[in-house]
């Protein structure tokens, strides 16, 4: 025991020998947490999307729509003229722009739909957002209106207007009284996410702590394997066998210094998801500390396995680094596992980093208990048990 | 007096290359022995398969009673190593490389820092305990690899070629440090390719060439085999020279034996002085210079030659 | 300049010799590409561009009345039948449960008496209470959850529509006389059943995209394939970098200084190395995914001016990467660093556009921004004019770090330290 202290004491010197080796432990997955997680929003700066809007048309229902679209809480309004929203459209500077054509008004209703111009740029997930919260915002304006027209065609079945003026009033009633029913109607919607008797609230920036703390601990787990190619370029590993040290202590000690320093950097990064990023992590600690433990010792077994593969220093660390950022990809880790083909999903069945990812989420998406990770823990810690014994067996010292 | 080291038939084979082909010798408690040969002889197969890091092909060693073979934890508690190439942590410093070996070898607290320091002393590194380890020159390098050897005080310590690359500073601390090890009643089994290390330091010195021992004994025990014979060296001026005279001599009655290596002719008479006039005149007779003589008693690079027809340092 | 030609093919020797390099510089780039393609749907057999489909969905119809059928009807609808897979169940309990083994993306439990706080409430004076569908979401799947969610809002807002429609039409009919009170259920029924069947959305988007009239259809890999590509590039001219000091390190760069090799030709060729390594890797990333994924990259002439300055520009980050580390290995570290954090500032994992504005600014710094942008350009069918502006910020950046490097490398001395 003492002796795997020792290795592990050790290693850890070496590791944090070169300073630049804190970009890695700490500077560099904060930075990604931070801002994959959308960065800080502080009040006072408006984060919405901003929308380019043309109003060609002036009227007031093209006002009605540009005030709706102003207090929607996705995009910012920026009304300019044509040619202004245009070039900055093409140059890249806004992600979509919204045109309201001349004659974008109630009176035309009659001849048909009104029709908006909405260009996006392509491939850009603000582009999309701005779609979805014009069409809602177009869906309610438009919503008083078509029961107006309705109510105007179930008058005009039962007896023809006088004039067109009294057409147009009753359809102010009508338009009036819809506005008026739509705004008092009730939420007939409840999203619920979890079934904690204290509610999670659901934050996309979870899906990036989680992911983020995964990836940069995975890699140097990884890179354990760089520490055997090292050990042997030195002579020391050679030397440790002139020793009265046996090979599985050696390899023990080594995974024990890794994992604590992965222990160490796990807590910081959990630390940080909960004090900056105002996640929930902290409502089951033991829960977590078995999830962490049995993550980090599984990544720790499959890098043990890959360093009786490699020869050199520079190949762990390009593997690690490729298999640690694949593995983090097809885990889940970077994108939600939802959007990969379902053969895929069922594929990353096989990689530590989708189970982890899952348990992570179970715990601070969910809210889940002890009982809610026991799968993921016990897969990761089955993980962890073949690689090792595979690590042991395969282990030469040169 | 008893034995520490007993090799029985060693054998290492690396596929088809034989690297070791049955080496026996044993170790006195309390001597020096060295193992004299050229580069690639088999001194490090040797010495890596008593310090338990191969498996021999076939026979085995007992050392301090274990065998290498059965017990190698055992005998790893006996042995020190000092690796021919540098073993150690560059990032660490000299105290931490040693607190780290220390433990790896069973020892802690009090007695380890009692025991590091004095280490530092004999290594003589006690002012630089706390820098790192690649900040030091070649030789204190070294001398911190020798220090890991020292640590837990074994019984037998083994050095293979500590002395390569060093400057002759290092050196003669390194080769006086080994005495004095000695003289504290450590046993050392030390391998060289140089004589003289040899011839200093050791009381008995096993040669080895190509994986066998070709010789075995104290060092007058050794250069008897080449009898009262004498070394006489001459130095010509070119390649060709040495080797023309070489030819020339080889009709010379009472020579016994002549080899050349560059720029000199090496004969094994029994009279040096009177070899030397004759050897003269037959450079005379083909116009060859002799630039400088040299006369030798017999030594174990004699023995070499005499053995193998070839100079230790080809 | 023979000399510079020899020492630079050299390092592009040795570059693609170091299976450890290649790892990063090539299998990296493709193998990421691949899962970034699969995440957007680009593999996605049959080709739904959405990457969405099939979304597993529990349904819980404990209303039993006519909008809690036709709610469920919605689901097993054949309109939505390949973006959902809908089942059925009885059990509320049940159906969370299998959201939160996270067997479904969503649960739709319609609780009793949903039918009847719309539909009664349309006839009589006060509304009864509201009765709301649960949607019980799951939170890992928030992209399948929000479709659910939308499919449902959508339902609700049409059953609004017909209540709201037949209220306001009733309403309006007795104010203006039309009808008499007692006509008014009979009619509200009638009236809200007609409208809730016609329901086309009043104001029509019509959506653009791209400024071209006709953009070719954007695809995602075209995003994807430059990202990487650029972002492994950082990996190759900061190794590129380490080179330069492991040969001064082994001695093989003092040894090329002795030689009748002047100290601008040494250093001009391994700069060359490195360049050449840079656009070595490009050039067979594109080739490889243009055969591989039949990825088209664009107009072939302006792809390859774009290749030479975007490397020309991120070998002049290696350099300064080279001149401010101490040894080999800092580089490597600082390298990788480097790479990591361009990746992200410069859009290779999200696009750039998703980041908050300060993240923008300081991307330009980046060559890989302004290269992903200008290989976005091109496979969107834009010529080399185009992309001008990129290919001359890069070629500035080059040039601005050529110099800093140089000044640090000629303060420092290059042999000595």
């Amino acid at each position: 025991m003492r002796k795997i202290l020792a290795i592990a004491w050790k290693d850890g010197l070496i590791r944090f020998a070169s300073r630049s080796e804190l970009l890695f432990f700490i500077i560099l997955p904060l930075v990604f947490t931070f801002i994959l997680g959308g960065g800080f929003n502080p009040g006072d700066v408006d984060a919405r999307i901003r929308l380019l809007v043309v109003d060609e048309a002036g009227t007031p229902l093209a006002a009605e729509l540009r005030t709706a679209l102003e207090r929607s809480d996705a995009v910012r309004v920026d009304l300019l003229p044509r040619a202004e929203a245009e070039a900055q459209f093409d140059d890249r500077n806004a992600a979509a722009l919204l045109i309201i054509p001349a004659g974008f008004d109630t009176a035309a209703l009659t001849t048909g739909a009104l029709e908006l111009e909405l260009r996006q740029q392509p491939n850009n997930l603000n582009a999309q957002a701005a779609e979805r919260a014009v069409l809602a915002v177009a869906g309610r304006v438009g919503q008083s209106l078509a029961v107006a027209e309705a109510s105007v065609a179930e008058a005009e079945r039962r007896q023809p207007f006088a004039s067109a003026g009294a057409r147009a009033d009753y359809f102010d009633a009508a338009r009036q009284q819809a506005a008026t029913l739509f705004a008092e109607a009730p939420d007939r919607l409840a999203v619920r996410r979890a079934l904690t008797a204290d509610p999670v609230d659901y934050d996309p920036a979870a899906n990036s702590s989680a992911g983020q703390l995964i990836t940069w601990v995975f890699i140097p787990l990884l890179g354990l394997s760089g520490l055997y190619a090292f050990e042997r370029q030195q002579g020391t590993l050679r030397r440790l066998l002139t020793t009265p040290t046996e090979k599985a202590t050696f390899l023990l000690g080594s995974i024990t210094g890794q994992v604590a320093v992965a222990l160490v950097q796990m807590t910081l990064l959990i630390g940080f998801g909960t004090w900056v990023m105002g996640l929930s992590w902290g409502r089951e600690p033991v829960a977590l500390a078995v999830l962490l433990v049995a993550f980090a010792l599984a990544a720790a077994a499959l890098g043990t396995t890959l360093g009786t593969f490699v020869k050199t220093e520079g190949q762990a660390s390009g593997l690690s680094m490729l298999l640690g950022m694949a593995m983090a990809l097809l885990g889940g880790c970077w994108y939600p596992i939802e959007l990969f083909p379902e053969a895929v999903r069922t594929a990353t069945k096989v990689l530590p980093t989708a189970w982890a990812m899952q348990g992570l989420l179970d715990l601070v998406l969910r809210g889940q208990a002890v009982s809610g990770i026991l799968l993921e823990a016990g897969v990761l810690a089955g993980f962890a048990v073949v690689f090792f014994t595979l690590g042991v067996w395969r282990f030469r010292y040169e | 007096m008893t034995a520490i080291l007993e090799a029985r038939n060693l054998v290492k084979h690396y596929g088809d290359v034989k690297a070791v082909q049955g080496i026996s010798f044993h170790i006195e408690d309390g001597e020096i022995f060295s193992l004299l040969g050229p580069n690639g002889a088999g001194k490090s197969t040797t010495i890596s398969m008593l310090s338990t890091l191969y498996a021999p092909t076939s026979g085995d060693a007992l050392v301090g009673g274990h065998s290498i073979t059965r017990q190698p934890m055992q005998v790893r508690a006996v042995i020190g190593v000092v690796p021919q190439d540098l073993a150690l942590y560059e990032d660490l410093t000299a105290h931490e490389n040693l607190n780290f070996w220390g433990q790896m070898y069973g020892m802690s607290g009090q007695s380890l820092r009692r025991r590091i320091a004095e280490v530092l002393d004999q290594i003589g590194l006690a002012d630089k305990a706390t820098k790192a380890v690649k900040t030091f020159s070649g030789g204190m390098k070294r001398r911190v690899n020798i220090g890991v050897g020292l640590l837990h005080k074994p019984r037998l310590l083994f050095m293979d070629e500590p002395t390569v690359g060093i400057d002759p500073q290092s050196r003669r601390a390194i080769l006086d440090m080994v005495k004095d090890l000695n003289r504290q009643g450590m046993s050392v089994l030390y391998t060289t390719h140089y004589m003289e290390e040899a011839a200093e330091l050791s009381n008995r010195v096993g040669i080895i060439d190509h994986g066998r021992m070709i010789a075995l004994g104290t060092q007058p025990e050794l250069t008897q085999q080449v009898g009262q014979d004498e070394t006489l060296r001459l130095h010509v001026a070119a390649e060709a020279d040495a080797a023309a005279l070489a030819d020339a001599l080889r009709a010379v009655p009472g020579i016994k034996q002549i080899s050349t290596t560059d720029h000199e002719v090496v004969l094994i008479v029994p009279e040096a002085e009177e070899a030397l006039a004759s050897a003269v005149g037959h450079a005379n007779a083909i116009g060859v210079k002799i630039r400088s003589v040299d006369i030798q008693e017999p030594n174990l690079e004699a023995v070499f030659l005499h053995l193998t027809g070839r100079a230790l340092r080809d | 300049m023979l000399k510079i030609l020899i020492i630079g093919f050299k390092d592009v020797t040795l570059a693609f010799r170091d299976r450890a390099a290649l790892l990063l510089m090539l299998a990296a780039p493709l193998v990421l590409t691949i899962g970034l393609g699969l995440v957007t749907g680009r593999f996605a057999v049959g080709g739904s561009a959405g990457g969405i489909s099939a979304i597993p969905v529990v349904v819980v119809d404990q209303d039993g009345g006519q909008l809690g059928q036709a709610l469920v009807d919605t689901f097993t609808s054949s309109d939505l039948d390949e973006l959902l897979e809908t089942t059925t169940s009885a059990d509320p309990a049940a159906a969370r449960q299998r959201v939160d083994d996270d067997q479904v993306a969503a649960a739709v439990i319609i609780p009793a008496g949903f039918t009847d706080s719309i539909l009664s409430g349309a006839e009589a004076s006060a509304p009864a209470a509201t009765v709301q569908v649960e949607l019980y979401a799951n939170p890992t799947r928030p992209t399948s959850a929000g479709v659910v969610q939308a499919v449902v809002d959508e339902f609700l807002s049409r059953v609004e529509i017909g209540r709201v429609g037949g209220q306001v039409s009733v309403t309006q009919l007795l104010t203006s006389g039309l009808i008499q009170p007692q006509e008014a259920a009979a009619a509200g029924r009638e009236i809200g059943q007609r409208q809730a069947a016609a329901s086309a959305p009043v104001i029509q988007l019509r959506r653009a995209t791209g400024t071209a009239a006709p953009a070719p259809a954007f695809d995602a890999l075209a995003y994807i394939a430059p990202g990487m590509a650029l972002m492994f590039l950082m990996y190759t001219v900061s190794n590129g970098g380490r080179t330069l000091l492991a040969e001064r390190a082994q001695g093989t760069l003092p040894r090329l200084l002795v030689s009748p090799t002047a100290t601008a030709q040494v250093l001009g060729g391994k700069v060359f190395g490195i360049y050449l390594t840079g656009v070595a890797q490009m050039a067979i990333l594109i080739g490889g995914s243009a055969v591989m994924f039949n990825l088209r990259w664009g107009d072939p002439l302006a792809v390859g001016a774009l290749v030479l300055a975007a490397v020309a520009g991120a070998t002049g980050w290696g350099l300064l990467i080279t001149a401010v580390a101490k040894s080999p290995s800092q580089v490597a570290s600082l390298g990788s660093a480097v790479m990591l954090t361009f990746g992200i500032l410069g859009g290779s994992f999200i696009s750039l556009s998703n980041l908050p504005g300060w993240v923008q600014v300081i991307s330009r710094i980046t060559p890989n921004a302004w290269g992903l942008e200008a290989f976005t350009t091109l496979a969107l069918g834009g010529r080399l004019a185009d992309i001008a502006v990129p290919i001359g910020a890069l070629l500035a950046m080059a040039v601005v770090l050529f110099g800093a490097a140089a000044a640090l490398f000629n303060r420092q001395g290059l042999v000595q330290r």
